[in-house]
């Protein structure tokens, strides 16, 4: 089996987060780290954040640091990855790539903990960057330019010190002295080595001043003092005239101002009221804002508190530290404070957001302050907050991210064309059902009922230089309707417009006439209300029309065509006439290219299935240029016009080029490249849209033009950062559309569906699924139950006997409810009060995902928590389906796994499956953390037994168990007679139930020792896993041991054939290799387009969603695996760690194609792309087609 | 500068093995030319294409290097392998494609046995074969039986018209008996068939039966002792009103 693996969502969670003005010029973007992905976003004038280039580095990105040289207009980003090397980075705009500047390679690769790269520092005025491991290593780099002011580095200088810890590193800001860095560090040498233990518990934290003396070239340890053993975290405070230099170290509970030679100056973290004494306060994320003549810290608490903290100083003297409560928003990862007056709040879970100041908290009332901190014997004097609404922040954008997935099902739930994505993301209060659906998100701008069944609409402008239409006219069987576009959208009478027949088209020609076609001739408008009308000759009528802004093509009945040019004097006159084989079927002209007088082609279709391209020269008018023969009659033709474009900010380097696309009416899109000179037609492309025939028009799309396809489901051809990209719309079936421009929307698209007409927007272009969110909101308070110390969620959909196909159950484990029900502020904001780390809530949700409504909602009392469900049908029971969960009671992980009881309840459908009611409950003695439907009975996993359940009247009854499962079972598939068990730590074990014996065998299992955190069963003997260090694998047992398993007549063979060491007789074999880079938490077979191929989806840890196709041919194999070879050659990733190594992090990468590697292609320079395509004996348009075709085939 | 220093002829030597290497690099390519097992890179590296991983070689010293390397070796004679037996699976359908359609059923049983790989396990093959046999002869005999009744009794009462329908009524008349009679003892044969077999059917499907309803008390966790009574398994639960196969079987 061949696969080939392609990301379909790309992960939403931000590991780190770094901000400058890495473009140019006065903007600010951000750099974003996504684990694997680099993205540069900017905010644009409306405030939205803009993904400017996303770029997947094959790697993981574990630090990222910005600096400047002095001097310097531009930002560079230095990135530490697990890639053994330090990667400076810098922006190119012309081509809107990153550009490497310096690789330094400098040990193993790997996150190792002493191989650097989990830190980086730079030195405040860019001379030199610091790269720590968690463990012993530092390296310094100088950073300088050269005589063409060129970034130089200099080989590393060693800081090393062994058996030391860092926690963190920041470059300390001392203006032009030497650069000096600060890192918080323990040594653990003495406790190493001392067996008492008393050495561990009497360890201290250090902060530590490391110095590069740029005169000597040497890094030396420069100072060294205890600070608290709580702390975490550094942040450089300006110094060098703009403020005292030196650190804030940010403690448990303390904010604490340290410099050489100044003494400690000491604040206390404000805390909320409600906060059990026991918990501490910790800063998880810092961001600084430096004008000229201030400065102030932002700092997050682990609770999502920020607060601002500002030092009083007089020269290099601080003479006091004050913390102000600022704001309250969700916990971050990284917060950046843009000089434009945003706040990035990248989220740790969940939604990113865009914040603006309101204001910077410049009030005189603090909470606390260095100078009214109070000690007294039990320590300092806590200091007490309440967090309130919003004052300082507004919160302007969201950026969606669907980390963490949970779990993850696909469905046809909706019974739409393709099936959604039901995805339980989040954590805590923030956590969410989300349905994705692939295709572009759409906002309904206006719907509104018109007084028939419209059959076409059209918008027009009255002058060309108008920035928005006039008119929209829409037109009936036997009417037209002119309505005009201002504040309000109203009928007009007016126009000039014929309003009793039907029209056939209506556009703006020349500068400023207006022109209607209707069956019986054209009505020309001209701009002083004169009309001039053409009537068709003899009984003869317009069946077709073709037209831009100077041209007018007609056809008529019986297959004759007339072409109309206009004239200088603003006249339409008749030029030529063509004789046509047969009636047309539909016809289109090319617009007139910029300073041209007339489109050169022509395109017909005809009932004969072809598709012919005709001049409109002068010299050669209606000659056939070129025949084109498709499977089907075209229903509907649109030559769309591609401009040049070299690079830019949104594209890549491509040549003009005028691409001919028929929908036919087989439903099929056909694309083909119309050569600008002769006309001829090549590298057709065809895909199938939908049932109907697709009929297609233009659009405008940021500024360039666009293909609206309105088959069974609207589509959208549009340009995204160089690539064409045909992507569903997520709307409803559409009659006829039209683009759309007024004040209130500058890009619209109005469209004609049933009776209404519609005016609607495209959104978040670029990306493969839209979502819909239903918020698992928390329940109400109750005074026992808060917090979770971990979050479980899983769901399950339930197909009812009784057509009742629309519940998904939903087991929610979130935590408790805000401390009042009076209490305005949403947990989702301010998350849950905190608890004791060992009590449990959870509950049992169904869910109407059409609706989002919450049809049920059962509480999980004392302690208990819910860990896994299934539905089951027990044989000759009476009761139907039946959901069974599976529970915990006081469970607990530390300081030892143990919990006080498990149960399995068993819930009958009340309502038709609206609602649960309770059947029994079973005790039983560890967690089930896995439940499953096997032969009419209950198979659950419980630790490290399998058991086989059946219904009884007051309990379920135990009917058969096997207890020699290695650790926990965590995963259950069952196909016929054999069980598939995942072990937490030990892959998969393939089971039988024999009947006669009433026993459970283990067969086979797997000799690779794999943690397992996600399963699927693909086939009789294979099974996909995923193992939680990033790998997906599938594993299948070879076919004449299966055959002979399952042709073992007696049964002795399975009973009383041993396996060595105590494993199984049989071991499967690994087929399949992969190394993802991030934790696969599900795993599923699906198809998500109508008609296509299954592959394995899955969602990740970092909220990405991915696919791995099987390929059927041998050749498309060969091809992509050279494609891929040559990519690796030709295109190294870009944080420098080898593409192969990358992928075969833990075990050697088998049978699997990098999809994302080779869909890098496109973004190659053409000489490359021409050099890569030549040696595999193809063209770079040949490539690019396999590589569409083969991401249609997924998505 | 070199290992052989000076002027020493071990260098030229060097040198023309190295070119020895080269050019046999190059024949051994165009041996089989069909499939070559390395590819000459853009930049002028070599990319072997046997190993799995398609290690890039700089220089054609090293793939020559490469290619007298054990894993190398051994991963060609893989590629080898996997050819030789897809070519022979491709034959061997070819085959049974071309001559199937005159093969009766149960030798394409007893095949396809054989190919699935129990030519090796002879007690298995012996148990198929015996259960072939006995199903075959289930199948044909009441057919053989039918078939020969039918045309003994075609003949015979072609046999009677023809030489008896120009003759007189008398004659004809007993004619048509014996042929009634006949067929109706044919009839009657048939029927018994029929109905042995149907009981054969019944104790069959009875036998199944009772053997399902043993398997649901098994599976339900009952056990027999030596005299066929049944008892409760003691690591199984049962329901209070459970069945007791005890009564329910007898």
């Amino acid at each position: 089996m061949y696969l080939y693996s392609l990301t379909l969502q790309r992960p939403g969670g931000v590991v780190c987060a770094t901000n400058g003005n890495f473009v140019g010029g006065k903007t600010q973007e951000i750099v974003v780290a996504r684990g694997k992905t680099l993205d540069l976003l900017r905010p644009d004038e409306s405030g939205k954040l803009q993904t400017l280039l996303s770029v997947e580095v094959f790697g993981a990105i574990r630090s990222l640091a910005q600096f400047r040289l002095t001097g310097s207009q531009k930002d560079y980003v230095v990135v530490g990855s697990d890639s053994g090397r330090l990667v400076i980075l810098e922006y190119s705009r012309e081509r809107n790539v990153f550009h490497k500047v310096h690789q330094e390679t400098f040990g193993k690769s790997g996150c190792r903990r002493i191989v650097p790269g989990q830190f980086l520092a730079v030195d405040p005025k860019g001379r030199a960057a610091m790269v720590a491991a968690c463990e012993k290593q530092k390296l310094v780099y100088v950073l300088n330019r050269d005589a063409a002011a060129r970034l130089t580095i200099s080989s590393p200088l060693e800081a090393h010190k062994s058996h030391t810890i860092t926690y963190s590193v920041t470059g300390v800001d001392c203006g032009f002295d030497n650069p000096v860095f600060a890192a918080i560090e323990l040594d653990y040498s003495e406790a190493d080595i001392d067996p008492t233990g008393q050495a561990a518990a009497d360890a201290q934290k250090h902060l530590t001043f490391y110095e590069l003396d740029l005169g000597l070239n040497h890094v030396s340890r420069k100072w060294s003092e205890p600070v608290d053993n709580g702390a975490n975290l550094l942040v450089t405070v300006p110094g060098g005239g703009d403020g005292p230099s030196g650190v804030l170290v940010c403690a448990e509970n303390f904010v604490i101002y340290k410099n050489q030679g100044h003494p400690d100056v000491r604040a206390v973290i404000p805390r909320r009221a409600d906060l059990p004494a026991e918990r501490g306060v910790l800063v998880v994320s810092a961001a600084t804002h430096r004008q000229k003549s201030m400065f102030f810290f932002l700092l997050q608490t682990e609770y999502g508190d920020i607060f601002r903290v500002t030092l009083e100083h007089e020269g290099d003297r601080v003479t006091e530290l004050k913390i102000k409560y600022f704001d309250t928003i969700p916990v971050t990862s990284s917060m950046s404070v843009l000089k434009t007056g945003f706040l990035f709040a990248a989220s740790e879970f969940g939604n990113h957001a865009l914040y603006q100041f309101q204001a910077i908290g410049e009030a005189e009332d603090v909470e606390a302050s260095s100078a009214t901190l109070m000690e007294t014997e039990e320590g300092f004097q806590p200091v007490f907050f309440q967090p309130r609404g919003l004052k300082n922040l507004v919160r302007i954008d969201q950026v969606e991210s669907l980390m963490p997935i949970m779990d993850m099902r696909v469905m046809n739930l909706f019974e739409e064309e393709t099936p959604q994505v039901f995805t339980l993301c989040g954590r805590g209060p923030r956590s969410s059902l989300r349905i994705l659906r692939p295709g572009l998100a759409i906002n309904e701008m206006a719907v509104s009922q018109l007084p028939g069944t419209p059959s076409a609409v059209w918008t027009v402008k009255k002058n060309v230089n108008d920035e928005f239409d006039a008119y929209i006219v829409v037109s009936f069987v036997n009417a037209t309707l002119v309505l005009s576009i201002g504040e309000t959208i109203e009928e007009v009478s007016d126009s000039g417009f014929l309003d009793t027949t039907p029209s056939l088209s209506v556009s703006l020609l020349g500068d400023d006439s207006l022109m209607q076609v209707h069956p019986n001739g054209i009505r020309h408008i001209r701009e002083d209300g004169r009309i001039n009308e053409w009537k068709t000759p003899g009984k003869k009528t317009i069946v077709k029309v073709g037209l831009n802004r100077l041209q007018v093509v007609i056809a008529l009945s019986g297959g004759e065509l007339i072409y109309f040019e206009m004239d200088m004097t603003g006249q339409l006159m008749e030029v030529e006439k063509h004789e046509m084989p047969g009636d047309v079927a539909c016809l289109d002209i090319a617009p007139v290219p910029e300073g041209r007088h007339r489109s050169r082609f022509l395109a017909v279709g005809s009932y004969d299935n072809t598709i012919r391209i005709l001049s409109l020269d002068p010299d050669d008018c209606m000659q056939i240029l070129s025949v084109q023969s498709v499977s089907s009659p075209p229903e509907s033709l649109l030559l769309l016009e591609v401009q040049a474009s070299t690079g830019g900010e949104d594209g890549a380097d491509h040549p003009a080029s005028v691409f001919l696309n028929a929908g036919l009416q087989n439903g099929v899109l056909f694309r083909t490249v119309v050569d600008m000179v002769t006309g001829q037609l090549s590298d057709t492309r065809s895909r199938f849209l939908g049932l109907r025939a697709p009929k297609l028009f233009s659009a405008t799309v940021r500024g360039r033009q666009a293909m609206l396809c309105l088959s069974s489901r609207p589509w959208l051809g549009y340009i995204h950062q160089g690539h064409f990209l045909l992507t569903p719309l997520s709307y409803e079936t559409l009659e006829y559309a039209a683009s759309f421009s007024s004040d209130q929307c500058a890009e619209g698209v109005v469209a004609v569906a049933g009776e209404a007409l519609r005016i609607f927007t495209i959104e978040r272009l670029g990306e493969t699924f839209n979502e819909t969110v239903v918020p698992l909101r928390p329940r109400a308070f109750t005074a026992e139950e808060r917090e979770a110390a971990r979050k479980e969620c899983l769901e399950a959909a339930k197909m009812g006997e009784n057509g009742n196909a629309n519940n998904g159950q939903q087991m929610e484990n979130g935590g408790g409810a805000g401390d009042d029900e009076d209490d305005a502020l949403s947990d989702e904001q301010y998350g849950y009060p905190k608890a004791e780390s060992d009590k449990w809530v959870s509950c049992i949700r169904v869910l109407d995902p059409r609706t989002g409504n919450t049809t049920c909602l059962l509480e999980l009392q004392e302690n208990e928590a819910a860990f896994s469900l299934c539905t089951v049908n027990f044989h000759d029971k009476e009761y139907g389906t039946l959901l069974a969960v599976g529970t915990a009671k006081g469970l607990q992980f530390w300081p030892k796994r143990s919990l006080a009881a498990g149960f399995i309840h068993i819930y009958r459908f009340v309502e038709e499956g609206k609602s649960l009611e309770l059947v029994h409950k079973t005790q039983v003695e560890g967690v089930p953390l896995t439940l499953c439907q096997f032969q009419g009975r209950l198979l659950a996993g419980i630790g490290s037994v399998l058991r086989l359940y059946d219904l009884g009247k007051r309990r379920l009854l135990r009917k058969c168990e096997n207890k020699l499962f290695p650790n926990t079972i965590v995963s259950m598939h069952t196909y016929r007679d054999r069980i598939y068990v995942g072990d937490i730590q030990e892959s998969f074990h393939y089971c039988k139930y024999r009947r006669d014996e009433n026993q459970l065998y283990i067969f086979a299992d797997d000799s690779v020792p794999r943690w397992l955190t996600a399963s699927h069963h693909i086939d009789f003997d294979t099974m996909a896993g995923a193992d939680k260090f990033g790998n997906i694998y599938f594993v299948r047992l070879p076919q004449d041991l299966s055959d002979e398993i399952e042709e073992d007549p007696t049964g002795g063979k399975i009973k009383w054939e041993q396996g060595k060491l105590n494993g199984a007789p049989n071991k499967m074999e690994e087929i399949v290799q992969f190394h993802v880079g991030d934790v696969v938490t599900c795993l599923q077979k699906a198809s998500l387009i109508p008609g296509g191929g299954e592959c394995v989806i899955y969602g990740t840890v970092m909220g990405s969603l991915g696919a791995l196709l099987p390929f059927n041919s041998r050749e498309d194999v060969d091809f992509f695996s050279h494609l891929e070879m040559h990519m690796r050659q030709e295109h190294p990733p870009l944080c420098g760690r080898d593409h192969m190594a990358f992928r075969s992090a833990y075990f050697p990468v088998k049978d699997v194609i990098d999809g994302d590697l080779c869909e890098q292609f496109p973004t190659l320079p053409p000489d490359l792309q021409r050099k890569i395509a030549d040696e595999l004996d193809r063209t770079p348009g040949e490539i690019l087609k396999k590589l569409e075709d083969v991401r249609n085939k997924i998505i | 500068m070199s290992t052989y220093g000076g002027d020493s002829w071990a260098r030229e030597a060097h040198h023309r093995k190295r070119r020895v290497d080269d050019l046999m690099l190059s024949s051994s390519s165009s041996r089989d030319a069909s499939s070559p097992s390395f590819k000459k890179l853009s930049n002028g590296k070599y990319a072997c294409l046997v190993c799995p991983h398609n290690p890039i070689l700089d220089t054609p010293l090293l793939l020559s290097v490469h290619n007298k390397g054990s894993r190398h070796i051994a991963a060609e004679s893989r590629v080898r392998a996997s050819e030789l037996s897809k070519r022979n699976e491709l034959h061997k359908r070819i085959a049974l494609s071309d001559d199937s359609t005159g093969l009766s059923s149960s030798e394409i049983l007893v095949r396809q046995g054989k190919s699935s790989g129990f030519h090796n396990k002879p007690l298995i093959q012996k148990t198929m074969k015996a259960i072939l046999e006995t199903k075959s002869n289930q199948m044909e005999n009441p057919k053989f039986v039918v078939a020969g009744n039918k045309t003994d009794l075609g003949t015979r009462s072609s046999v009677c018209d023809s030489k008896y329908s120009p003759a007189t009524d008398g004659i004809r008349e007993p004619s048509g008996n014996v042929a009634r009679e006949s067929s109706n003892s044919n009839e009657k044969k048939l029927l018994m068939t029929a109905a042995t077999n149907k009981m054969l059917a019944d104790l069959h499907s009875e036998f199944s039966e009772r053997r399902e309803k043993e398997l649901k008390f098994t599976s339900a966790g009952w056990k027999r002792d030596c005299h066929g009574k049944w008892y409760r398994d003691e690591n199984v639960e049962f329901d209070s009103d459970e069945e007791d196969p005890n009564i329910t079987l007898r």
